[in-house]
């Protein structure tokens, strides 16, 4: 699952979570999670004023395509000066499990 | 060195070096001094600036409160409090200097406003909007390092690259204090209270913070959340180590912690977009 900016979304991606009217979890829902969205529906979605949403997979690469090692070996690089602190080797573990469960692999990277 | 050192601290302290503020600021300042002023009242001295009350209200819709639909300066009053209005008309002031030219470090700060938000909510902190201020705030000592000693910006930035230290240590080789140091002066300057210029002064020594040490723990944690996961440049390369004695305050744990980071790397997608709507502008 990823969060992306409404102007990214492309047809063809797979909404991973409802939409709320308002970008707000206690708004009207708008549309339920699984739909594909088309270019209408993106539309649509703008003049209602949302501007985030989440989307299976995850379908956007920004910079020039950077992959998980790359992301990977940068968090190496800030933690490199403290990594002797074990509150910053946690931090550390931690921030890298996130990263491996948000890039959901590299599996899901599609070829362009 | 120790004339640098005073110099600047003179150059700081002076109000009138200062980037002018806009007289809202003072009147707003006076009247919530006094106990009979209302809050209708100084809402209508903020809407009298038109500039200004759009930034309140921007800020105040910003990721790092996460209000949505704060549409009017009263709704701010009451629900943001009126020091955090205030701390808001006066950050805005700033910040819409350093918007155009330092936008790393506005992002950074807009962040790690949004982080500390998050944390005091998970710790179930009181305050959390005057934690999100501070954290909003927390490297004004940096603008103003950069608005007023334009060349020792430049030397400590090379100095961070060229030997990879932390900016602390490059501002004090090169003008002999340190951003934290300049935003506590800046602070009392600005007679901001205590629970904002502790966290100021203090984030990355909260050691040294006596009197709110639980904000200034939460600032500390959301200033190296954000370094960790890499959000903006703000010129800080790499990660601060993070004190015991803030993990200790708030008694965090690895689980919340995890919790936390993953909120908080939610969120960050919201500030980043929040600060592209704004710079497009």
């Amino acid at each position: 699952m990823q969060k992306i900016p409404l102007n990214n979304a492309k047809p063809g991606m797979v909404l991973a979570r409802d939409i709320f009217r308002g970008d707000s979890p206690i708004g009207i829902p708008v549309c339920g999670k699984g739909t594909e969205l088309t270019e209408p529906l993106i539309a649509r979605f703008a003049n209602m004023d949302i501007t985030t949403l989440y989307v299976a997979g995850h379908p956007v690469w920004e910079e020039g395509g950077q992959s998980i090692d790359d992301f990977m070996r940068e968090l190496d690089n800030r933690f490199s000066k403290t990594l002797q602190e074990p509150l910053n080797v946690m931090l550390h573990n931690i921030y890298k499990t996130h990263l491996i469960k948000s890039m959901g692999g590299e599996s899901d990277r599609k070829s362009e | 060195m120790t004339e640098n050192r005073n110099d600047l601290k003179k150059i700081i302290m002076d109000t009138k070096t200062l980037p002018t503020l806009p007289s809202v600021i003072y009147k707003l300042n006076s009247l919530s001094e006094n106990d009979k002023s209302s809050i209708q009242e100084m809402a209508r001295i903020v809407s009298s600036d038109q500039v200004i009350s759009a930034r309140v209200l921007r800020l105040a819709n910003s990721p790092s409160y996460g209000f949505y639909r704060v549409s009017t300066i009263s709704n701010a009053m009451i629900l943001l409090g009126v020091n955090v209005v205030k701390s808001l008309a006066l950050s805005s002031s700033i910040f819409a200097i350093m918007e155009k030219d330092i936008v790393g470090l506005w992002e950074h700060s807009l962040a790690v406003g949004a982080a500390a938000n998050i944390i005091a909510r998970k710790l179930g902190l009181p305050e959390c909007e005057e934690i999100a201020t501070a954290g909003l705030l927390h490297d004004i000592g940096k603008v103003i390092i950069s608005i007023k000693c334009n060349n020792a910006e430049k030397d400590i930035l090379q100095l961070v690259r060229d030997r990879q230290i932390y900016t602390m240590e490059a501002e004090r080789e090169i003008i002999d204090t340190d951003h934290a140091e300049v935003g506590g002066w800046l602070s009392k300057c600005w007679f901001l209270p205590d629970k904002l210029s502790e966290p100021i002064a203090f984030h990355h020594d909260v050691a040294e913070s006596k009197n709110h040490r639980i904000k200034t723990a939460v600032v500390h944690i959301a200033d190296i959340l954000i370094s960790a996961s890499g959000f903006s440049d703000s010129g800080e390369r790499f990660v601060p180590p993070m004190q015991k004695i803030a993990w200790e305050t708030l008694k965090l744990n690895e689980q919340l912690l995890a919790d936390i980071i993953d909120e908080v790397e939610d969120k960050l997608i919201e500030v980043k977009n929040f600060s592209l709507e704004i710079m497009g502008n």
